[in-house]
């Protein structure tokens, strides 16, 4: 990221291949259609090059490129949802993930496990498990307290936790677990 | 099935590799190459930090100088100390939250909103610690007119510290707008407590104090036009 900011080709494609697919999955959960994500990966970098000043080489940087992302989704959705009388909401649009097959809903099998919480719990889980970030790392990026994120991650496993024994059977057969 | 059972699913399901096509990546690489140019990183924290206390202090004492250090003069040594060691540990707080507004990814220990009702409490606080005259001469007349000049001084401070930060970027404009409208609310509630010497506690508790939410509240309403502005652009 330095590198970037001091100018070097190289490292600007080292990091849009680097970080671009994690972007893009992250898109790619919360967007009905590829297309809608392919658009935000591009506006979402197009807004890192802009402000590629404000990020410090000293300060972790998953959270500075997670916190633009998020910013640029919700100005996505919101100006989708002026534009046009006929997009769904976001909680429409997951209910709809929620009840495809597996391989309807963009193949991905979190995504399935993740159906049930709220959206912000499954946003925290994805940046934790998709993106590996730490606790602290995801308060930064959702510019929430560490205590607050803690509160998320806990009532998400919770609600998992739940789910998972009420499936018992069917979903330990269809995932290995006993 | 425990806590350790649901993190082991969510790891095994969480590594499927993402269908980003090479060929998007390489075209944002390639546009993102065309407009390349080396920029300069913003400094530590605590650098624009300092700089908005300096530009609270100067406008709060600047304006003061103008109209007169009457208040600063009435009060005592003690509540001189009490009062201004709290304004300036919130203006350097809400400075430091106004910073962190402007910088995607930064550490929020607090909310903006927390962080607002902690620093009117604790004005809150120190005002019926230190005024404990509860006449109510002129209530509403006076008061109007200290909370017009606190919010007129709130302006200026406002658009220096805007100055001074612009080449920050809020991933959220209403809590980047809200802490702003504070910081600057503070200076005027600085400037106030140089100045004004209606000791009522009354009139210092309700409209001294109110200088910060209100301003707080124009800020946050300006963050959301803004970004309105430019996001229908």
């Amino acid at each position: 990221m330095a590198r970037y900011q001091a100018g070097d080709f190289a490292a600007v494609t080292a990091l849009v291949e680097c970080v671009g697919p994690q972007l893009h999955r992250f898109f790619m959960a919360q967007s009905a259609r590829r297309s809608d994500a392919d658009d935000l990966l591009q506006e979402t970098w197009l807004r890192i090059h802009r402000v590629r000043h404000t990020y410090r080489p000293s300060e972790p940087v998953l959270p500075w490129f997670y916190a633009i992302a998020r910013r640029v989704r919700i100005d996505h959705y919101r100006r989708a949802s002026r534009t046009t009388a006929r997009e769904r909401p976001l909680e429409e649009v997951s209910d709809v993930v929620a009840t495809l097959p597996p391989d309807e809903a963009h193949g991905e099998d979190l995504e399935t496990l993740l159906a049930p919480l709220s959206e912000s719990q499954r946003e925290i889980l994805r940046m934790m498990k998709v993106a590996g970030m730490s606790l602290e790392e995801v308060a930064r990026a959702t510019s929430c307290s560490v205590g607050s994120v803690k509160q998320k991650v806990h009532r998400a496993y919770r609600n998992l936790r739940d789910g998972m024994t009420a499936l018992g059977p069917k979903r330990g057969s269809s995932r290995g677990l006993s | 099935m425990t806590d350790e059972d649901v993190d082991k699913v969510l790891q095994k399901t969480s590594g499927a590799a993402s269908q980003v096509d090479p060929a998007l990546l390489k075209r944002i690489a390639d546009s993102l190459n065309s407009s390349l140019r080396p920029v300069r990183p913003l400094p530590p924290t605590w650098a624009p930090t300092a700089g908005l206390a300096l530009i609270c202090a100067a406008v709060a004492v600047t304006a003061a100088a103008r109209t007169g250090f009457y208040g600063f003069e009435k009060l005592g040594l003690w509540e001189r100390v009490l009062i201004f060691s709290t304004l300036a540990i919130l203006v350097w707080t809400s400075g430091k939250e106004f910073v962190s507004q402007l910088i995607p990814g930064s550490r929020q220990p607090l909310s903006v909103g927390s962080i607002l009702t902690i620093g009117s409490a604790a004005l809150l606080g120190v005002f019926s610690l230190v005024f404990r005259d509860y006449r109510t001469d002129h209530f509403i007349s006076a008061g109007i007119a200290c909370l017009r000049t606190g919010l007129l001084l709130a302006i200026p401070a406002a658009c220096m510290s805007w100055l001074l930060l612009r080449r920050g970027f809020a991933v959220n404009p209403v809590a980047a707008g809200l802490a702003g409208g504070a910081l600057a609310g503070l200076s005027g509630v600085t400037m106030l407590e140089l100045h004004c010497p209606n000791f009522q506690a009354l009139h210092v508790l309700v409209w001294h104090t109110a200088v910060v939410p209100v301003s707080a509240a124009a800020g946050a309403l300006v963050g959301w036009a803004l970004h309105k502005h430019s996001s229908a652009k």
